[in-house]
């Protein structure tokens, strides 16, 4: 299976004063493209530390990762910025919507900044400014939310929201999409349903999913599940 | 810009709370907007002050006085006279016998007074000083009734007609046919050498100049050129030219051209004095009042500025979390920093607008004498609308909608234009006991357009200043941390 993710020998340790905590101590790992990957551990293990690292969102103390053979930890950060807008879609725990923008406008957002950026870029590849809209339509249509495009985040019910959320990882055609307890603070047969759109999406598009949970019933859709023990990947 | 005006103005008319703008940025565009007002009103009635003070003292004032300083007199005057006429930008020139006098009263032997005394010739004065407007009386210096019957009942060689600056007539208790007595000239006493005499010439008073400004009704008097002429005995000179100007602004410029279009000997080289010169105490005391204004004012401004930014520090607080999602989306800094730079800036520039709007507005109904509805009948129609407003309110006649929020929103502006109509009306200064002093009846106002200009680009640049601080924090927000703010 082809690698879209390798990561080498990841090290990330805080500092509170001159204590140093590890966190990660030396995690390797490949993912591969099409997949939906769960990482799953104790709490605290640091799960989210390593999907904000893959997600670009923080640094490694040490250590590489690799999107398709290009070195993203050398990135600078404006470039770390924009790898982000275009190759990686986020899913948080707490939905993370936008209260002032409609259903719609949230998941155009991404796209928005997109277009926003090219416009001004000179290096002659532009993408069609007014297709956000046109894009996020499709995608809520697609998680099945026609209905609610122009609701604010307060009107919708949670699992709405999550799926809100998923809509707008979506609307880049990221390389991965990075889940972050996905159906952690939503009940259970809304949580299926959730699950049911992630499935389906990662069958209809070959989207790669790296979703972090210790929710047992969602490992059982992943179609690979890792241990982060200890600050290391277990096998 | 599309993404950033995209989120800033949404933060502005935040929909959230169902606001038809935020509350908070309407308490930051009031402030701007009174800010600004203030100054543009303030600062119109500062140099209406100046304007109305300058007027009233052009009015009856040369713009420009050549004098032959110790007592010399021209000979040729009128040539020089004819030669300054002919510069551009001259309306007329006037041949003066400018001088000081003591004055005894008819049957008094005490002087007086000292007095200021103007030889003219009325219709050539006229042109110059506007002279004939303020007189009330005669200024028939030669052939006046009043004269001829002084003349006949005193039996006195009568020199001629006086015109008395009427303050100073008051202060000498001498009216209309009275008989002024001037010490023109001190002789030497034939009998006890070493002792004066005085020579005195006698003036019958036919009027009285009344210019409303005591710095000439109190001091001046006014006399027939050939009259002073011969007190002097320098028949056919003057000593004194004064000149208006088409633009009396142009006064300093235009003195040296004047200079040298009458082509003064080295003997005859005149002091040159603009009417600039002779004010410059008060009008540098205005213009102090006026600089020191303007500093207050900025403050007020610069307060506002500071209500700005703590509105911004206040949205980046509540939107942490949004930066935090924006950032993860892949906004960068700048377009953070640009979002939070915009939305203080919108605010600025509401706020500067509807402040000039509102300033410029009062400026206008301060200077507008149109009739106003009455005080009584204004605060029924505003009761009523507001007994209206809470009609609506309360039956919720009219549903919630973007509609009702944009027509209720233009209804109170409306409202508050009706209000001040009514009630924002010239303030009189007479009424007030204060036109003696700034020689005015009613409170001017002038706009100064250069000025308010200026105040806009000021308030501007110091709301967006103030914008850069909340913007930079936000956009140094780290998206992780950001996230989890709670």
């Amino acid at each position: 299976m082809e690698t879209l993710i390798r990561i080498d020998n990841l090290h990330k340790s805080f500092y509170d004063g001159d204590i140093e905590l590890k966190v990660l101590k030396g995690v390797n790992l490949d993912i591969h493209k099409s997949e939906i990957l769960a990482i799953m551990g104790a709490s605290g293990v640091g799960k989210s530390t390593l999907l904000h690292i893959i997600g670009t969102l923080d640094r490694p103390t040490d250590g590489n990762i690799f999107y398709e053979d290009e070195d993203i930890t050398a990135f600078s950060e404006r470039e770390l910025t924009r790898f982000r807008n275009d190759a990686i879609g986020f899913v948080f725990q707490f939905h993370q919507l936008l209260p002032e923008f409609t259903a719609l406008e949230n998941v155009a957002m991404s796209r928005i900044i997109r277009n926003t950026r090219n416009a001004v870029d000179k290096d002659g590849i532009r993408y069609n400014s007014d297709d956000a809209y046109e894009k996020a339509e499709i995608l809520l249509e697609s998680v099945g939310l026609s209905e609610r495009l122009r609701h604010f985040p307060n009107q919708l019910s949670g699992g709405e929201r999550q799926r809100v959320a998923i809509a707008r990882a979506l609307v880049n055609q990221p390389k991965v999409v990075l889940a972050d307890e996905p159906t952690g603070n939503i009940d259970d047969k809304t949580s299926e349903a959730v699950l049911d759109v992630l499935q389906d999406i990662n069958e209809r598009l070959n989207q790669t999913f790296i979703i972090v949970t210790h929710d047992s019933r969602l490992s059982e859709r992943a179609n690979r599940t890792v241990h982060l023990v200890d600050g290391k990947i277990a096998d | 810009m599309k993404f950033e005006w995209f989120v800033a103005s949404r933060y502005l008319l935040s929909r959230r709370k169902q606001s038809f703008i935020s509350i908070i940025s309407i308490i930051s565009i009031a402030g701007v907007g009174l800010g600004v007002a203030t100054v543009i009103l303030v600062i119109a009635v500062l140099d209406g002050v100046e304007h109305g003070l300058k007027e009233r003292f052009l009015a009856n004032e040369a713009h420009i006085v050549l004098r032959l300083i110790d007592n010399g007199f021209y000979g040729d005057y009128q040539n020089k006279i004819e030669a300054i006429e002919d510069v551009e930008g001259v309306v007329a020139a006037s041949p003066v016998v400018y001088s000081q006098l003591a004055v005894f009263r008819e049957g008094s032997e005490q002087i007086e007074d000292v007095i200021l005394i103007k030889g003219i010739e009325p219709e050539i004065e006229d042109k110059v000083t506007g002279f004939t407007k303020f007189v009330k009386g005669s200024y028939n210096f030669q052939n006046d009734d009043l004269i001829e019957q002084a003349r006949l009942l005193n039996n006195e060689t009568i020199t001629g007609g006086i015109v008395l600056g009427s303050r100073l007539a008051q202060r000498l208790t001498v009216n209309e046919g009275d008989v002024l007595r001037l010490v023109v000239n001190m002789t030497e006493d034939k009998f006890s050498p070493g002792a004066f005499i005085p020579v005195i010439k006698n003036f019958v008073v036919i009027g009285f100049y009344e210019s409303e400004l005591t710095v000439y009704d109190d001091h001046i008097t006014y006399i027939d050129l050939k009259a002073a002429q011969k007190i002097y005995n320098e028949v056919g000179r003057v000593n004194t030219i004064f000149v208006r100007l088409e633009d009396a602004e142009l006064a300093p410029k235009m003195s040296e051209e004047i200079e040298e279009a009458a082509q003064f000997s080295v003997l005859e080289m005149p002091t040159t004095r603009t009417w600039m010169e002779k004010y410059a105490p008060l009008f540098a005391a205005l213009e102090l009042e006026k600089i020191a204004t303007v500093i207050i004012e900025a403050l007020i401004i610069l307060v506002a500025a500071f209500n700005i930014a703590s509105t911004l520090i206040m949205t980046v607080m509540e939107k942490t979390r949004d930066v935090g999602m924006l950032r993860t989306l892949g906004s960068s800094r700048g377009n953070i920093v640009r979002i939070f730079m915009i939305q203080g800036s919108v605010i600025g520039m509401l706020g500067t607008i509807a402040g000039t709007a509102l300033g410029l507005g009062i400026c206008w109904l301060l200077s507008s004498n149109v009739a106003r509805p009455s005080p009584w009948f204004a605060l029924g129609a505003v009761a009523i609308l507001i007994l209206f407003q809470i009609v609506i309110v309360l039956r919720r006649i009219m549903p919630h909608s973007k509609l009702r929020r944009g027509g209720l929103f233009v209804f109170w502006l409306l409202v508050v234009c009706f209000g001040l109509y009514c009630f924002v009306v010239p303030i009189s200064l007479k009424e007030l006991g204060l036109s003696a002093i700034y020689q005015m009846n009613q409170l001017p106002i002038k706009v100064n357009w250069f000025f308010v200009g200026f105040i806009n680009l000021l308030s501007f640049a110091i709301c967006w200043l103030a914008t850069i601080y909340p913007a930079w924090q936000a956009s140094n927000l780290k998206p992780i941390e950001a996230l989890q703010y709670e």
